[in-house]
């Protein structure tokens, strides 16, 4: 015969598997899409900032610890490096579209990586943010699977480097229109690349909402972002002396 | 679906083993994207297959790093001790990397346009 089970038994044995974790994360990330849909596509209702703020929540209230969480939240996580490689595809289709462009955005595209490792890392130093903090300032501009490689590999946390893309690409999605039509940067084309370049995906759906060569462009500042950051942060991470200095 | 998933994962598993053997310094994943990238170059198209997990992946690409932003839990007190530093240095940067990459090739093109 078996008796009803008491509601805390049901709770110890759902939150031992990784089914809750899953539930939960894929449910936040549906309500954050849902809204995100809802708003126009508003960077501002950041589908990735409202799971994370859902999931945040739920945790609290469960007391449930972080590691927990991710332990059965790993299998979501375990696809990031996946995505990375299917990035190949859309970089491919850029680059077939925009051969004749390439010495310009090569160069912008150097130009924007070093300013936006050289300023965040500088300011954040210079207003006394401690090593973590600054070493997670270093590839967020980076698109955040890519960053996240890259920022682990070099001993920062993925976790803050992720925090910070995706805050780096809110602001620059909602912040780039101002800047570019302050400096009479009026070609979609070029509009488009420097949104890639800050702010990768975020920064690029904003991008194609508002034009689509705009976002054929951010779409493969993104990708090329990836791939130079990728290979050349970790080179550059050991000559800048900066980087000595901070541990 | 599953054909190009196959692909997908056998190119990860190729930049993995580039990375641990060759390149520590640069993410396996990352290797599996250029060694996937050079494979299309040279067969000059994209199979259907792959472009579909691809484009399936990118739509939601966000999901697939809400685990690890949640742990911004673990850091709040150091956020909060650093506030001012963070959130200079992220507007900061942001502004000027539009900026300079935006003037670059606004500069480059005009030059390039009257030559």
């Amino acid at each position: 015969m078996t008796r009803p089970l008491p509601i805390h038994e049901i709770w110890v044995y759902l939150s031992g598997s990784p089914l809750l974790a899953l539930i939960l994360t894929l449910t936040a990330y549906q309500v954050g899409f849902f809204l995100y849909v809802r708003s126009n596509r508003h960077p501002l209702a950041n589908p990735v900032a409202i799971a994370v703020l859902i999931v945040a929540v739920c945790l609290e209230l469960l007391d449930m610890p972080y590691a927990k969480y991710f332990e059965g939240a790993q299998f979501v996580h375990f696809l990031l490096g996946t995505a990375t490689v299917s990035l190949a595809v859309p970089i491919y289709r850029g680059l077939r579209e925009l051969s004749g462009r390439m010495v310009p955005l090569l160069l912008a595209l150097v130009t924007g990586g070093l300013v936006s490792i050289a300023s965040a890392v500088g300011i954040a130093r210079s207003l006394g943010a401690d090593h973590a903090i600054v070493g997670a300032m270093v590839s967020k501009s980076v698109t955040a699977p890519i960053a996240m490689g890259v920022a682990e590999r070099l001993g920062y946390s993925p976790t803050l480097t992720a925090v910070f893309a995706v805050i780096t690409g809110i602001l620059g999605a909602v912040l780039a229109r101002f800047v570019l039509d302050g400096l009479g940067v009026t070609a979609w084309w070029q509009r488009g690349f420097a949104i890639g370049v800050a702010a990768h995906g975020i920064g690029t759906s904003r991008a194609f909402s508002v034009h689509p060569e705009a976002g054929t462009y951010a779409s493969l500042a993104m990708g090329l972002h990836g791939v130079l950051g990728a290979v050349a942060i970790p080179l550059l991470a050991g000559y800048i002396p900066s980087f000595e200095r901070m541990v | 679906m599953i054909p190009g998933l196959v692909q997908i994962l056998l190119w990860q598993g190729a930049g993995e083993l580039v990375s641990h053997f060759l390149l520590p310094a640069i993410p396996g994943p990352v290797l599996g994207l250029v060694l996937l990238l050079l494979f299309l170059i040279l067969r000059g198209s994209v199979p259907e297959t792959l472009a579909f997990v691809s484009d399936a992946f990118s739509q939601h690409l966000g999901l697939l790093f809400v685990p690890a932003a949640t742990g911004v839990i673990l850091f709040l007190p150091q956020l909060r001790e650093h506030a001012w530093a963070v959130v200079s240095a992220l507007l900061a940067s942001v502004v000027l990397t539009v900026g300079a990459t935006g003037l670059v090739l606004k500069g480059l093109s005009r030059k390039a346009s009257r030559d």
